[in-house]
């Protein structure tokens, strides 16, 4: 072969996508401008310290990119299913020893950090579901056997998680399987039965699947007039505290709605409605364009993946911020009932942040190693 | 290497075009995103944004006022008052050393506290809840505060309400307390009553029948607005709506009315609290109609439910937890104790019964027998001689009973003390009833793995040995006797009743088994027996040698029995030891049970005086007076004298 191809080995950073980083370092810092707002008001000084162990998981979440971004993927194909049946032990000792906040019991308590499975199990889903679809799709789509053990793999994370109960998270988790398996592609006859399927379905969960308080949540949500106390008075403080920041907003930490804390939990679930209200319209487009432009350049590197795996793992990570932020800001401006869902990036929590920085490790690895030299 | 470069094409081409759906995915989301954020923050963001500053709007709950509960003639029993409490809204505070200074000058508190107060509740509750600094505040208080009240954005004086309990100490342990809802109970009761709302501030019942009713009770808390300035203080609007919601009114909590009798209540309490030689009965007293309604309920010594209301302080509390008497304790159905001699009418109902004699047999009844090895003594030295069934009851023979157990053995005791109720819950809705306990050879078996002893046949036919009742077990198998087999379930609230006083619900009685109907198995009781042993127990209070001979009520004649539970058990030299020489622990317990009329009951009352050493001086005047005072009621024509006492 006479060569007029020349075949330059990349070093390390030349292998690296920065541009990639540079998008993940801009929304850290959007979040932790924000999360300094969120928890230093006038009178409030108990969840200062929050601030501060944010930026310490943001240190080990950037080591967590690193090292998954160094290690081929091929690695967590292996052990998938170790990561995955270490995980749903990790649910079933939450239901056991598990530590109940406002009700539920999602967190196990290890002395200096409150560990939260049901966000790693996202991971573990995704990376099982990749490892299958991808040894499985085909140009004819998927055939009912082959959604077996998708289900089998989805479902049982699901159930644990729904009897915590985090219905959020349960259905984030659905959301993730079906989005992977509809990318690989269906048989459409399957798409229709289970369009049919979810119509019959609804009453029936509606009756018998969900509790009280989740049926008053969608049914608030449908009338906020109904709720006054509860989630009624939060989705309409949020909605409030999100319009009166207008289009330049109140500026940084001063926004009356967050400050004299009107809204609840806004440094974890309501965060954005603390950066729509001090930073307006303006930084909430921002915001929400750095976030398309992160899913625009992940579908990218999928797209230039090496293999089916690695395509597979880019688009379930992928899909998995997009629904949390869709869900997130969806519940902030009202247009989604309120569920317990983190705003990956910006929300205050450990276990979101690390396991968000390591589903974007595993992006980034895939983007490593699109080259063949 | 071509291979390799073919494989890696070959892989991901399969996915070409899968991916415009994911561009489109996120481009529509992001679309409905923006579109909404347009529409808050530039179409709406001017009204939004006069709410968030000129008119903070809060909503603010309205407690609802609990139930009233009163007595079976409409007499009240507890309610609620007005009262005024000042509290310190964190969230609103500017400078809470001053106005911490200046408050604690009006309530003579010091300074330090009321911060300390105020950041502990800011840094557990969050900043929007109200900290209270002072409840029940005296008028002069609430001038002076409201004159102060101006300079300090966050000081409140709120109008609340205190629950009242006007009969005070008496009958505390059944109408219970009220108090704030901890953080455990919020889960435990919104788990326990799935459509109902507990939320941290809640006042809820802690105790008797505040606790057991508290979903009737508690009403439902009404929502209002109130618009806070820019400086955080608080302006009471009419602002019927805001935003979509609704304010509404609370609505009130549903009244119970009782079966229990205002009267006949503080007569108990006047008679448990008697000043003769035994001085204030410890112990408990429970009154019961022929139906199984309650009358009346006195556990003693008691404390003020009143004191809770208002927020109990540390040191009250460590005194009522650490008193050996146990004023919190409803001891009606809450402590157990050996039923002694009143557990003989039972033993006689079944010898009868079982044909082991019949009511004219004569049993030669000395100051003790010998069975086995050991010697079981009468009460008395010389025992009573030849005696039927009838005046072995009216003297409360020893050795005439163990007689009987030794025929019977303790199967059969168990038959019919069980078919009474002993040893099984009473089933009345409240909280931590104990069933107590009646053996049979295989709880024995079970509980010690040991055989059944015949010795144990005599202490068990006595009341002692293994047997525990409580006082409402006891009053409700004496009303058994009387009636000649009608053993009712207990209850004690009659009606459910809204504020205009229209009946939401009523309850009925429920008889619970008719002894002398056989049931499935055969069991029933011949009336002819009860009558015979209902003869013996008339005699207990109007016969010439009845151990209860010297109370009675002129006109109406009581029947029932005298018992003493022993605390502990003595060797035969100290039985003759007189017992108000031994320390007050180790004074045996006084049981009278009786019932009155005698020929067929319409009250059975049933007493039980710890450490009072004897049945009949402990128990028998205070069960006098309270049929006495019944009978002034409700009956005042059969009295032949209006008053008498001893």
């Amino acid at each position: 072969m006479s060569t007029n191809i020349k075949v330059t080995e990349r070093n390390f950073f030349q292998r690296l996508d920065s541009n990639y980083i540079f998008v993940i370092l801009a929304l850290n810092v959007i979040g932790l401008i924000n999360l300094y707002s969120a928890t230093h008001s006038v009178n409030v000084t108990y969840n200062e310290k929050l601030f501060f162990q944010q930026i310490v998981w943001l240190f080990a979440g950037w080591i967590l990119f690193f090292t998954t971004t160094f290690v081929d993927y091929v690695f967590w194909k292996r052990i998938s299913w170790v990561i995955y049946i270490l995980n749903i032990l990790l649910l079933m000792a939450v239901m056991f020893f598990g530590k109940e906040v406002y009700g539920s019991q999602r967190w196990l308590d290890l002395g200096f950090f409150r560990f939260q499975p049901s966000e790693t199990v996202k991971i573990a889903v995704i990376l099982m579901m990749a490892n299958y679809l991808s040894a499985k799709s085909a140009y004819k789509g998927l055939g009912y056997r082959d959604l077996l053990i998708p289900a089998i793999i989805t479902g049982i994370p699901f159930v644990l998680t729904v009897k915590q109960p985090d219905l959020g998270t349960a259905l984030l988790m659905a959301f993730i399987s079906t989005s992977m398996i509809i990318f690989v592609r269906v048989k459409r006859s399957i798409l229709i039965l289970a369009a049919i399927l979810t119509l019959f379905a609804t009453p029936i969960a509606w009756n018998f699947g969900l509790k009280e308080y989740q049926r008053n949540r969608v049914l608030t949500f449908l009338s906020p007039g109904r709720d006054p106390r509860g989630t009624g008075y939060n989705s309409i403080q949020s909605k409030i505290a999100v319009g009166s920041g207008r289009i330049l907003g109140k500026g940084f930490r001063k926004g009356t709605q967050s400050q004299l804390e009107f809204i609840p939990e806004r440094h974890s679930d309501f965060i954005f409605s603390v950066l729509s209200e001090e930073h307006g319209f303006i930084g909430s487009v921002t915001t929400i364009s750095l976030f398309i432009i992160l899913y625009i350049m992940s579908i990218n590197i999928a797209v230039g993946a090496r293999d089916k795996f690695g395509t597979l793992i880019v688009v379930g990570v992928t899909s998995s911020m997009f629904w949390h932020m869709f869900i997130n800001i969806g519940m902030v401006i009202g247009i989604l009932p309120i569920v317990g869902v983190p705003l990956p990036l910006l929300s205050y929590g450990g276990s979101s942040l690390l396991t968000t920085m390591f589903g974007l490790g595993l992006i980034s690895a895939v983007a490593f190693r699109k080259y063949l030299f | 290497m071509s291979s390799f470069v073919s494989g890696s094409e070959e892989s991901t081409k399969e996915f070409k075009g899968r991916f415009k759906v994911l561009y489109l995915a996120v481009i529509i989301a992001s679309s409905i995103v923006l579109a909404r954020l347009w529409y808050l923050q530039i179409i709406q963001g001017q009204e939004l944004r006069d709410y968030s500053e000129k008119n903070r709007v809060k909503e603010t709950k309205i407690v609802a006022p609990r139930g009233f509960f009163l007595d079976r003639n409409g007499e009240v029993l507890v309610q609620n008052l007005p009262g005024f409490s000042v509290t310190i809204s964190p969230q609103y505070t500017i400078k809470l050393e001053q106005t911490a200074e200046e408050v604690g000058k009006v309530l003579n508190l010091p300074k330090e506290e009321i911060i300390k107060t105020v950041k502990e509740s800011r840094y557990r509750n969050g900043p929007f809840r109200p900290v209270p600094i002072r409840e029940n505040l005296s008028l002069d208080e609430v001038f002076k505060l409201k004159l102060i009240r101006l300079k300090h954005p966050g000081l409140n004086i709120q109008k609340n309400i205190v629950r009242n309990y006007p009969l005070g100490a008496n009958g505390a342990q059944i109408f219970g307390y009220v108090g704030e809802i901890s953080k455990n109970q919020i889960q435990f009761l919104n788990k326990k009553y799935t459509d109902i709302r507990f939320e941290q501030g809640d006042i809820i019942g802690k105790s008797g029948i505040e606790e057991v009713w508290e979903p009737s009770v508690r009403g439902v808390p009404g929502i209002t607005f109130v618009e806070v300035d820019a400086k955080g203080r608080e302006a009471t609007t009419d602002t019927p709506s805001f935003l979509g919601l609704k304010a509404f009114k609370a609505k009130p909590g549903s009244n119970l009315v009782l079966t229990l009798d205002k009267d006949i209540q503080i007569a108990a309490q006047t008679a448990m609290n008697r000043d003769d030689k035994i001085g204030p009965r410890i112990g408990s007293l429970v009154a019961i109609k022929n139906n199984g309604e309650i009358l009346a309920w006195v556990n003693s010594p008691s404390f003020d439910p009143n004191e809770f209301s208002t927020g109990i302080s540390n040191e009250l509390w460590e005194k009522l937890i650490n008193d050996p008497f146990k004023p919190l304790r409803n001891k009606v159905i809450q402590d157990h104790y050996a039923p002694g001699s009143t557990f003989k009418p039972i033993i006689a109902l079944a010898a009868l019964q079982e044909k082991v004699i019949t009511p004219s047999t004569i049993v030669y009844s000395p100051g003790f027998i010998k069975f086995g090895r050991r010697m079981y003594h009468d009460h008395t030295k010389h025992g009573h001689g030849n005696i039927n069934v009838i005046h072995a009851i009216e003297r409360s023979s020893n050795v005439f009973f163990y007689k009987m157990g030794i025929s019977l053995g303790i199967d059969k005791m168990f038959e019919y003390a069980s078919a009474f109720g002993i040893g099984q819950k009473t089933g009345i809705n409240l909280s931590n009833e104990v069933p107590g306990l009646m053996p049979n050879s295989e709880w024995k078996k079970r509980q010690y793995g040991e055989e059944w002893q015949p010795g144990e046949n005599l202490s068990n036919a006595i009341g002692q040995g293994f047997v525990l009742t409580t006082p409402l077990q006891m009053a409700l198998a004496f009303n058994a006797i009387g009636t000649e087999g009608k053993l009712y379930k207990p209850f004690i609230v009659k009606k459910l009743t809204n504020h205009n006083d229209e009946i939401i619900k009523e309850f009925e009685p429920q008889l619970a088994r008719d002894l002398s109907i056989a049931d499935e198995n055969g069991f029933k009781i011949d009336k002819e027996n009860f009558k015979t042993v209902k003869e013996g127990m008339r005699l207990v209070s109007n016969g010439e040698r009845g151990t209860a001979r010297w109370y009675k009520v002129p006109g109406i004649e009581m029947a029932g029995k005298t018992g003493t539970a022993q605390v502990r058990s003595f060797s035969a030299d100290q039985i003759y030891e007189k017992c108000n020489e031994r320390s007050i622990e180790e004074r045996h317990h006084g049981w009278f049970i009786a019932f009155a009329p005698a020929d067929y009951p319409e009250i059975t009352v049933a007493v039980l005086a710890e450490h009072a050493c004897a049945g009949s001086s402990g128990g028998a005047p205070v069960a006098r007076d309270v049929i006495r005072a019944y009978f002034e009621k409700y009956h005042p024509e059969k009295l032949k004298v209006k008053r008498s006492s001893i």
